[in-house]
């Protein structure tokens, strides 16, 4: 029983930052805009989060990991829906920005110090607060109905008065806060930043969203499940499961494929919002 | 939109000269390092050459999805595995110029299948080929990471590594200015001819290219538009593999975990940068390759390599910003 309680709360720790970014994603992309940037927001996050964090303290490390992530979020804006380039494109350049930078920040700034952090638990509440909340703005407040029509017809919902380019701008600054709250949160469980520490997470957390048809309470299912695995990779490596032993890289991969059997339509129905990609 | 533009190209470079004043050396300090890193000596230029090939092959796989309007990013996968099963079948098989021959076909296959779920699912359920071809990079990176460490690890090596492949499946090089250049290299240059031929002057190559431009236009002209998709991806994955074979048989002579530092992702910086011209790939992946090199000597004169990366990030937004407008909808 303790071994199972210990399993869980891993594997709570290990979801929390997928469920900040997967309502991250949520902001993004039932706005229509499709955020494979979520990783680099991420990983500015915690690069600021650490670097602030060992000079100033967590809070002000906690500022500072959100107004990074938050500033590539806010680019990601002005590429797609002022300069109109394409979202998927516009995403890639902010990873490989995002990964370049705190390389080049981490380098010349990093002292070697951990930062203080905050304790893990309240991160954990807020998680599973934001989604209640996010859940709430979304389906019963007049912002987020106008964020889904955005989503779903921007050209219709042009038709109606709503100007999609402003709508998504709110989004977007919800996107920065919660993939930098994400990257606060790494950082929070370390104390230090290492290169490309997101280690892929923010594609996890888009796989998360997708696999939940983009709803952020089955978004929450999704990423306790894939922290559930993770733990359960960690736990169990090198044991064997019904008499065969399945290597760590499995278990890492499983979030993946059953994305790619959803994107074919064998997991879960397709939910994409109609006007994914769309200006 | 002309302001807008020089107001993006004005802030990436007040970035880029902040960043390197932050790193205490000054900016034309810094690009003169970057440039006699790449270029200045036969070896630097030897080793830009040799960052040159993969991005090539890599890009030239995003390049020819692209122009059939698909955006394979799976393309450091497809390069892995093709890497991997290279690997594999260079030390399973005959030494020689058979061996070499089977290598690349194995790299290259196995760098088809790899992108063959995301093909049916594009041509066939209509799902996103970024969203699949992404999670497959990661599943592939996991793959071969596992291969590597486990079965087929060397039995005397310390770290996740195959065996060292024979001498005779050695690619070779010829000299060019006193600088080898390999023939997997060359052959690249042959595959950037060969693909702008084929686009340009085959019937094929163009229903890719309308099926790129408009693919409803393309239905009602009786294209096949799902059957095209499913070429492209295909295609596009093979030469990806491929790219994974020459790199190790000109190169590498094996295959590690983490055998890519991201070729795939920078070579679809360079599919972007050549747009719809296919000899532009080879400036195109040149520049990057002295960015790469170059980034080396920056890292040990005092500046970290990672502003060459976040240079590569702001070249592919401005350019994506100039060339990759979507024009769908009125404002």
């Amino acid at each position: 029983m303790n071994n199972v309680g210990e399993l869980l709360l891993i594997a709570l720790g290990l979801s929390t930052p997928l469920i900040f970014a997967m309502l991250g994603g949520f902001a993004s992309e039932r706005g229509g805009v499709i955020n494979i940037g979520l990783e680099g927001m991420m990983l500015s996050g915690a690069c600021m989060s650490a670097l602030v964090g060992v000079a100033h303290g967590p809070g002000w490390g906690l500022v500072a990991g959100i107004v990074a992530a938050t500033s590539l979020s806010l680019l990601h804006w002005l590429a797609t829906q002022v300069y109109r380039v394409d979202q998927v494109i516009s995403g890639m350049a902010i990873n490989a920005t995002a990964a370049g930078a705190t390389n080049f920040l981490n380098q010349k700034f990093a002292t070697g110090a951990s930062s203080t952090v905050f304790p893990e638990l309240p991160y954990q509440l807020l998680a599973l607060g934001s989604v209640i909340a996010v859940a709430v703005v979304a389906s019963r407040t007049r912002y987020g109905l106008q964020l889904v029509a955005v989503g779903a017809d921007p050209t219709k919902a042009r038709l109606v008065g709503l100007n999609p380019v402003r709508i998504r701008l709110l989004a977007a600054i919800a996107t920065g806060l919660f993939t930098g709250l994400a990257g606060n949160y790494l950082v929070a469980e370390t104390g230090v930043f290492t290169d490309n520490m997101t280690a892929g997470r923010g594609y996890i957390a888009l796989a998360a969203l997708i696999l939940a048809g983009w709803r952020p309470v089955p978004g929450l299912v999704t990423a306790l499940v894939f922290g559930f695995l993770s733990a359960l990779s960690i736990k169990l490596q090198g044991q064997a499961v019904a008499g065969v032993v399945l290597p760590g890289e499995f278990w890492t991969s499983v979030p993946y494929l059953l994305t790619v059997l959803a994107m074919a339509g064998f997991v879960a129905r397709s939910r994409t919002p109609a006007g994914l990609g769309k200006f | 939109m002309k302001w807008r533009l020089a107001a993006l190209i004005l802030g990436c470079v007040i970035v880029l000269a902040v960043a390197v004043s932050v790193a205490g050396k000054s900016p034309i300090e810094a690009l003169t390092t970057l440039v006699k890193g790449s270029l200045g000596t036969p070896r630097a230029r030897a080793g830009t050459l040799q960052e040159m090939t993969p991005l090539l092959f890599a890009s030239i796989g995003v390049f020819v999805a692209l122009r059939a309007g698909l955006f394979n990013i799976g393309i450091e996968g497809q390069f892995l595995v093709g890497a991997m099963t290279a690997t594999y079948a260079g030390l399973k098989g005959p030494g020689g110029p058979m061996g070499i021959g089977l290598a690349i076909l194995a790299g290259s296959l196995a760098g088809a299948i790899w992108a063959l779920p995301p093909a049916v699912i594009k041509a066939y359920r209509n799902g996103h080929e970024v969203i699949t071809t992404i999670m497959l990079n990661n599943v592939a990176s996991a793959f071969t990471a596992w291969v590597v460490a486990g079965p087929g690890k060397a039995p005397d090596a310390g770290s996740p590594t195959s065996a060292n492949l024979p001498a005779s499946l050695n690619l070779g090089n010829i000299q060019l200015a006193g600088v080898p250049v390999s023939y997997g290299l060359l052959g690249g240059f042959l595959l950037v001819a060969v693909v702008g031929w084929w686009l340009s002057r085959r019937v094929t190559g163009y229903e890719f290219r309308v099926t790129g431009a408009n693919p409803r236009a393309a239905r009602a002209a009786g294209i096949n538009v799902p059957q095209q998709y499913l070429r492209a991806m295909i295609f596009s994955g093979a030469i990806g593999g491929l790219g994974g074979a020459i790199q190790v048989l000109a190169y590498e002579h094996r295959f590690y975990d983490s055998f890519s530092p991201g070729y795939g992702f920078d070579s679809l910086g360079v599919a972007l940068l050549a747009g719809s011209q296919a000899w532009i790939l080879l400036p195109a992946a040149g520049l990057f390759a002295v960015l790469a090199k170059g980034g080396t000597a920056l890292d040990i004169f005092g500046v970290p390599k990672g502003i060459t990366i976040m240079v590569l990030g702001m070249v592919i937004l401005v350019v994506a910003a100039i060339r990759y407008r979507r024009e769908d909808s009125v404002e």
